[in-house]
């Protein structure tokens, strides 16, 4: 079992783990105590398109999909802005429309179709060196706007309208937040595919939610579980042979189920007093 | 204290063609404890949120210090509505109250110092939840969220409070130690309260409006007969809400 860890590619999947369990935990927790979730959901399924018109123009498709996401997050942001009754409405748009722009530029580009599923569902134990090198940087500039703009975020995820009245600029970190959380999303594609984003994004943040007082702490805790769950998925799916974001998702989904179960059965015993 | 704090001139909106408010007009001198009493949907939470300048009127003007709610915001303090943000947000006690200080923080990247760790601190005390300090919001009662929510305010030293309902989910014991804090406040700062509450407004308040789309005031703490009659739309009469209507006029007179 040791000898595997001398293989690179096995040490290059360990690592792109480790590095996207650092963003997850900290924006998933803005994700979870803001109830964003939806949102994400919306962001990172429009990713899709990004990736077909990459392939269509030929291009690198992570780059289409950044660039594309991007864009997505920013036109989230103003619709939220003026459309606040709808935004349950336009963000099921925008999730299936990006799929189908992904689905149609896929099918326009002439030659064999690429390999979706890859992107779908992601293999970390592909991730190429030069991937772990830009995750390495998407991870510093995430970490540096947040450490930046900490408080500012923490106010627009408690409560929006107080900070509006502070006079924070809450159109614009609204748009950051957004932004950032469409580079984790796209960091994402790679070690778990647009369809398991969401776990990732959302389920360590969740168990640590039940176990800290703080939005600080709860990232802490939310990064170190991510840690966890990412290594053991990796090397289950290696030992079994079975798809690796899959994997990560349901040791992350099992760990949900015991918490949340156990936080249910509690209740009812403290309720029955 | 004869300072006009908040000057309010022929105000409008309206919102999915639904006319909300109507002409409204009132001046608040500083120094007022000023209630707003009216039926649920009268436009009261719209007025506050206009002042605040969170909304625009389609028509009228809103000066606040003689300037807009904008550039005077820094010197407002607000009190939403409970259940308007979510209480299950992983944050504790005071960390709220300091987060109250960012509207004096204009540095970038915004950290709290020594002033507004004791302005919180101070504002901890003025409600007497010091001994809270450390809890999760979550794990608050209905009346010591509300008092969190109240020293989220204060920790800005703000010169004119804005409190909408403010016991909406408070039962009534705490409900009067509440008022009684109200009270020492009101000899600091301008207070703005947002009520149904006619039973507060007799024994605190020193001016009272009605509002339901149009406002009926006398600037004084009386609130009379047509001002009931015109707001409710038709004759209530002042006893069936548990006041004896002499009640009223004895606060008038004094």
């Amino acid at each position: 079992m040791i000898g595997i860890f001398g293989y690179q590619f096995f040490q290059n999947a360990l690592v792109a783990g480790i590095l996207a369990s650092i963003v997850c935990g900290v924006i998933g927790s803005f994700v979870v105590a803001k109830k964003m979730v939806t949102v994400s959901g919306g962001i990172s399924h429009a990713a899709f398109g990004g990736i077909g018109i990459g392939y269509y123009l030929g291009l690198d498709p992570l780059l289409g999909a950044t660039v594309f996401t991007l864009g997505v997050a920013g036109i989230v942001g103003g619709l939220r802005q003026w459309a606040s009754q709808n935004i349950d409405t336009i963000i099921g748009a925008v999730w299936a429309a990006g799929m189908a722009i992904g689905i149609l530029f896929v099918y326009l580009t002439p030659g064999f179709a690429p390999d979706l599923f890859g992107y779908l569902f992601g293999n970390i134990l592909l991730v190429p060196p030069g991937q772990i090198a830009l995750m390495f940087l998407l991870d510093a500039a995430i970490l540096l706007a947040v450490a930046f703009f900490y408080h500012d975020l923490l106010a627009i995820t408690f409560d929006e309208e107080y900070a509006r009245v502070m006079n924070l600029p809450v159109g614009w970190l609204v748009l950051l937040l957004l932004t950032l959380i469409a580079l984790t999303v796209v960091m994402l594609i790679q070690v778990v595919g647009i369809i398991l984003v969401i776990a990732l994004l959302t389920l360590p943040a969740a168990i640590s939610r039940e176990f800290s007082s703080t939005l600080f702490r709860m990232m802490l805790l939310a990064v170190a579980l991510g840690g966890c769950f990412t290594t053991a998925g990796i090397l289950l799916s290696y030992f079994l042979d079975i798809p690796s974001g899959a994997t990560i998702i349901l040791v992350s989904t099992a760990v949900y189920a015991v918490v949340t179960g156990r936080q249910v059965f509690r209740s009812r015993i403290f309720r029955a007093r | 204290m004869d300072e006009e704090v908040i000057v309010a001139e022929d105000v409008w909106f309206s919102r999915n063609n639904q006319s909300i408010l109507e002409g409204v007009s009132l001046t608040i001198h500083s120094g007022d404890f000023y209630a707003i009493i009216g039926p649920n949907g009268g436009g009261k939470t719209t007025l506050l949120k206009i002042f605040l300048g969170l909304l625009s009127p389609d028509r009228g003007t809103v000066r606040i210090f003689g300037g807009t709610p904008e550039e005077n915001r820094s010197r407002l303090g607000y009190v939403p509505q409970m259940r308007t943000f979510d209480f299950q947000y992983p944050i504790r006690v005071r960390d709220m109250v300091l987060l109250g200080r960012l509207s004096h923080i204009h540095r970038i990247p915004r950290r709290f110092g020594t002033g507004d760790q004791d302005a919180a601190d101070h504002a901890l005390e003025i409600m007497g939840i010091t001994h809270l300090a450390g809890r999760e919001i979550r794990d608050l009662s209905g009346g010591e969220q509300q008092r969190a929510i109240i020293a989220r305010a204060l920790a800005a030293n703000p010169e004119i409070l804005f409190l909408d309902e403010p016991t909406i989910y408070v039962d009534a014991p705490t409900q009067a130690g509440f008022y009684e804090i109200l009270d020492d406040l009101a000899r600091k700062m301008t207070i703005v309260l947002i009520t149904h509450d006619i039973g507060v407004v007799v024994s605190h308040v020193t001016k009272v409006a009605c509002l339901n789309r149009r406002l009926f005031t006398h600037d004084s703490r009386e609130i009379t007969q047509d001002m009931i009659d015109n707001t409710y739309g038709c004759p209530v009469d002042l006893i069936a809400h548990g006041l004896p209507h002499r009640v009223f006029r004895h606060h008038g007179e004094e």
